[in-house]
């Protein structure tokens, strides 16, 4: 047989994690699970999810986080859903006008949660963990005296399409989420601002003598995080139908999860973005297998949390070695980052 | 960084605290001219007793930012530990609450040692490897002690009674005013630390690994040892913490705390310390937790819900981060050094 060498990128690793996932869940259920009906519903599930995903994960790429995706999702979809059920609104004008303006009022309400992130990070230079974990605290509490805790339910029949409808029986979310993964994934790859950005996340200095507006970069990067949050809020409070403080509380450490599995570096400045749809997928046929298997949400916390421990030490002592195949060889020695936060 | 800035840290933490101490007493002012029954003796005794708990926790918080780490595990750790203590007390027979603090204490330094393994081992980001293991330290707790509520009923005489008894009673015009006996670990653990971080070897190593790992490193300190000791110690803490929580709410709710860990770090952070390590006191910390208990306490005598405490406590941390990073920056700019955080 001839010697072959595997390059074991993330990437690599990450997709026959999927094939062995995705094989095992076949093993167990067959096509209980992988039927029509199942893979519909799962399409509808990711959808909100994903946005959130998509957010933390290119916060990572600049090396910070973004803890607030949660509390600024929850936000907008409030402020979504006061539109939504406002009586005068709805008896003024038509149906359209007034998801037209949940639709902007959510994005807005997003981007300026991103944006208030981004000019705290970068114009007075405070760590992201810090201003995320403030931000995070402002939008729930903000969120806690509009509505006291209490949900907003009840909206026009025509906004549950949002999240609930579908195209050629594709569901709505899910094309949404592949738009937007193309969409993000190619201003990464071709657009000044994304290789400014993966710049910054390897090396700011550097960035910042080359002539990069480190600031904008930053400030448009969390910006972008919390358009993509308003998307996620309202496939959330259409799904759902009602919106409250406190909603989809685990997605965070989920959302982290996937970032660190779908090939970002926590460091910053490395990562393909493509892992992070392979990522996505991943964790929603775990979960779904989960909810077949009557797993409870804190069994579920304990396996998360395993997978990213996990999934962090294969990349670190794994990715970026070679196997050759057919013929022993030693491994290349691995370079791994020495700094630890 | 902040060695470069030795000689002058004494002024700028005394600064620091100085404002906070006035923030304290400006706040207390307005409260009092709001709601004269403020002062009160009981009231006082009151915030001592609530800030108790966070107290123990930020000490333990304490010493991993100035390590240069974050913990978000810690209340899982602390729940873990006093749930774990209430059902083996509760099966075994066994009623004494040194056993309570000393089996606890014995569990947060397991979980302890389980951080700081992962950590050092794998040299994982503190922030994440800590997100992880909160989910696993809770589901842990759940797959072997269940998630039974602990009614007031059921709970161990000893922890009732030190959550009740008190210790001093001063009988004043207005009503007698208590102090009950768990505010004890709370001065002890906040004594302890204070001469760990300044009186020994390994507190000043604490320290000097979060201004500089390498430095640290070639200086002859251990860190794997210094680590260890960091997150057992943060561990006992919080087991401790688990235990006086327990005595303070008299009943215990499996999935409570969790989630609390955010305002314990934001009261730290408040106290001075940086999240970069190398800086923070004692003294800072604990007006950083009095500052956050004295607003959960009273808002509701200011006539406002509850509701707004997160809100208030997300907009003064993120007006204090603010500020020690605009100083930080213009010391930085004169030293021309270009990273920010």
């Amino acid at each position: 047989m001839q010697p072959r060498t595997i390059h074991l990128t993330k990437l690599f690793l990450l997709l026959s994690a999927f094939v062995i996932v995705a094989l095992l869940i076949y093993g167990m259920f067959g096509s209980r699970f992988y039927n029509t009906r199942n893979l519909i519903s799962m399409g509808f599930q990711v959808g909100e999810f994903a946005f959130l995903c998509m957010a933390m994960a290119i916060a990572m790429l600049t090396g910070g986080i973004d803890l607030s995706i949660v509390s600024n999702m929850n936000l907008a979809g409030i402020l979504a859903a006061y539109v939504l059920t406002n009586e005068a609104l709805l008896a003024g004008t038509s149906v359209g006008t007034v998801l037209l303006l949940a639709v902007t009022v959510a994005l807005v309400s997003g981007l300026a949660g991103g944006i208030l992130n981004g000019l705290i990070i970068a114009k007075i230079g405070v760590h992201s963990v810090l201003t995320t974990i403030g931000t995070m605290m402002l939008f729930a509490g903000f969120g806690m005296i509009l509505t006291g805790g209490r949900g907003v339910v009840g909206f026009p029949d025509a906004f549950s399409y949002v999240g609930n409808g579908t195209l050629l029986g594709i569901p709505f979310p899910f094309l949404l989420m592949l738009l937007f993964f193309a969409a993000v994934g190619f201003l990464l790859k071709r657009s000044r601002w994304g290789r400014s950005l993966y710049l910054y996340g390897s090396n700011p200095i550097a960035s910042k003598f080359s002539g990069i507006n480190n600031a904008g970069t930053i400030v448009t990067t969390y910006a972008l995080a919390g358009l993509l949050t308003g998307i996620s809020a309202l496939i959330m409070i259409s799904r759902t139908n009602s919106a409250r403080v406190g909603y989809g509380e685990s997605y965070l450490l989920q959302a982290i999860v996937v970032s660190v599995m779908g090939t970002m570096d926590p460091h910053g400045g490395s990562g393909r973005f493509s892992g992070i749809l392979v990522s996505v997928i991943l964790l929603q046929l775990l979960s779904s297998a989960f909810t077949r298997l009557g797993i409870t949400p804190f069994a579920r916390g304990l396996v998360y949390g395993s997978i990213l421990l996990l999934i962090i030490i294969a990349y670190e002592t794994l990715a970026g070695r070679s196997v050759t195949i057919g013929k022993e060889r030693p491994p290349r020695a691995a370079g791994r980052p020495v700094d630890s936060m | 960084m902040s060695r470069l800035r030795n000689s002058r840290l004494g002024t700028f933490v005394g600064r620091q605290e100085s404002v906070l101490l006035l923030i304290l007493l400006a706040y207390g002012l307005l409260v009092g001219t709001v709601n004269p029954t403020f002062y009160k003796l009981d009231n006082l005794f009151q915030i001592i007793r609530a800030s108790a708990g966070t107290m123990i926790l930020a000490m333990g918080a304490l010493v991993v930012l100035a390590s240069g780490g974050i913990d978000v595990s810690f209340t899982a750790v602390a729940i873990f530990g006093g749930y774990a203590t209430v059902r083996i007390m509760m099966a075994s027979g066994i009623d004494n609450i040194l056993f309570a603090f000393a089996l606890s204490g014995i569990f947060g330094m397991v979980l302890g040692a389980t951080n700081a393994l992962v950590i050092h081992r794998f040299r994982l980001q503190t922030l994440i490897a800590t997100l992880g293991t909160q989910s696993i330290f809770v589901g842990v707790m759940t797959l072997i002690f269940g998630t039974k509520f602990v009614p007031v009923g059921d709970m161990p005489d000893s922890i009732v009674w030190f959550g009740t008894e008190p210790m001093l009673t001063l009988t004043m015009p207005g009503g007698a005013a208590r102090l009950t006996w768990f505010v004890v670990p709370m001065i002890l653990m906040i004594v302890l630390t204070w001469f760990l971080l300044n009186r020994t070897l390994i507190g000043r190593t604490v320290y000097a690994m979060g201004s500089s790992r390498e430095a640290t490193e070639r200086a002859g300190a251990a860190l794997w040892k210094t680590q260890a000791f960091i997150y057992m110690y943060v561990g006992m803490l919080a087991g401790f913490m688990g235990i006086v929580y327990t005595a303070h709410v008299r009943s215990l709710n499996p999935i409570s705390l969790v989630g609390d860990e955010l305002f314990v770090i934001a009261a730290v952070v408040l106290g001075g310390a940086k999240l970069t390590g190398g800086v923070g006191t004692v003294s800072g910390t604990v007006l950083g937790v009095l500052i956050i208990t004295t607003l959960q306490t009273t808002l509701i005598l200011i006539g406002l819900s509850s509701s707004w405490m997160r809100f208030f406590v997300g907009g003064i941390l993120l007006i204090s981060v603010s500020i020690m990073a605009i100083r930080t920056n213009r010391e930085n700019l004169r030293n021309l050094i270009f990273h920010s955080e």
